[in-house]
């Protein structure tokens, strides 16, 4: 299963996404948004999978038959963000309206000096996160994000961005955790998405929107065991240039006894998937994981 | 301690620390620990490295450079602790 999305972003001609990335750096978000709406058209067009996957989650989160409208809208939303990511990882805030919720709280842990686990999903932008945190230039996030060196996508914003790269640590190596402890205690935030397994075979099974899915405790676990904080994030794109993201707490950052560990990341993960469906349904055409999210649990 | 002792007593830690199912004294010294063989993930390392560091009192850092060497077994983890730890 751990492939399905990497196929699934592998997508599109390199030449074409740089060339797309190159016109929006020169001539800015509004003179080439327009594009998103053939480059969409052309991936609802030859994509049944993306396509597939998107009526059956839409189905489920909106409780209703979704049509090509629907879908084009959320492809369209994934699409965008990947247009703004290009201006966001240069650090290029000024198009967009971003509105934060609970920074104060998130600044408060990181003064402590402990870092902490910035505990995100693939609902909505991670760069928007990302470009917070250099706005306010407090604070920079070291994300373990599988980004595979060969990806069409991630050369084109390694290229626009090359010290965006130099904080990435990969997930599933061997020294991935180790790097993550040094991280935090330099006082670093490390950033996680907690949908998806981080090579990591440790996961537990959570009624979400309606049906059980599986979701990885690797990152409770870690905390758990270096009695770090956790703090939820979410990053929405609300239409227009607006985006919307939200911090909140999850644990105060207390070492737990290796006995009671997984009945603790159990605990903490009931909370996080709580969350998760509650931003969903905030904003379900930011659910930017068009595979069939629920069928590991089924396997 | 010998070599052999060191060896019963880090496997015993490891065992502890990721919760293993089989006894200490039934692990072969030259299995692989991360990935096939033991089946250690990453995590189960960062267990083992913190239960290193408190036990030897010295620490595993991610940029050493022989990490693929440290980790590839028992025999080897075992032979670096020999090397490194202060108590």
């Amino acid at each position: 299963m751990s492939e399905a999305w990497h196929v699934a972003e592998e997508r599109g001609s390199p030449a074409a996404i740089g060339l797309l990335a190159w016109l929006t750096v020169k001539l800015g978000r509004r003179a080439t948004r327009w594009l998103l709406h053939p480059i969409c058209w052309y991936f609802l067009a030859t994509s049944a999978r993306a396509r597939r996957a998107s009526k059956a989650f839409l189905a489920r989160v909106l409780g209703r038959q979704p049509g090509t409208r629907d879908v084009m809208r959320h492809l369209h939303t994934f699409a965008t963000t990947i247009h703004d990511r290009v201006l966001l990882i240069r650090g290029d805030c000024s198009p967009f309206e971003i509105a934060a919720h609970g920074v104060g709280e998130l600044e408060t842990i990181l003064e402590g000096g402990r870092g902490c686990i910035l505990l995100g999903s693939h609902l909505g932008s991670f760069e928007v996160l990302r470009a917070l945190a250099r706005l306010n230039g407090k604070y920079a996030i070291n994300p373990v994000i599988h980004e595979p060196a060969a990806a069409k996508t991630s050369r084109v914003f390694a290229r626009l961005s090359p010290e965006s790269q130099d904080r990435l640590i990969r997930p599933g190596q061997l020294d991935t955790m180790l790097k993550v402890k040094e991280c935090l205690e330099r006082g670093e935030p490390v950033g996680i998405l907690g949908d998806r397994p981080l090579g990591s075979a440790k996961a537990l099974a959570r009624e979400f929107l309606g049906a059980p899915a599986l979701f990885p405790i690797a990152p409770f676990l870690l905390a758990a065991a270096l009695g770090v904080p956790v703090v939820m994030f979410f990053g929405l794109y609300l239409g227009a240039a607006r985006y919307e993201v939200h911090f909140e707490k999850l644990t105060d950052g207390v070492f737990v006894p290796r006995e009671h560990r997984m009945e603790t990341a159990g605990r903490w993960l009931d909370r996080y998937v709580e969350r998760l469906e509650h931003y969903v349904r905030r904003a379900p055409y930011n659910w930017f994981n068009f595979y069939d999210f629920w069928a590991a649990h089924r396997i | 301690m010998s070599q052999k002792e060191l060896e019963n007593e880090v496997a015993g830690l490891i065992v502890e620390a990721v919760n293993l199912d089989q006894p200490a004294d039934a692990l072969d010294p030259e299995v692989r620990l991360f990935g096939e063989g033991l089946g250690l993930d990453s995590i189960d390392l960062l267990e083992v490295a913190l239960a290193v560091s408190r036990k030897y009192g010295f620490q595993l850092r991610s940029d050493d450079p022989n990490n693929e060497r440290i980790f590839s077994s028992l025999r080897a983890l075992s032979a670096h602790i020999a090397q490194h730890r202060t108590r």
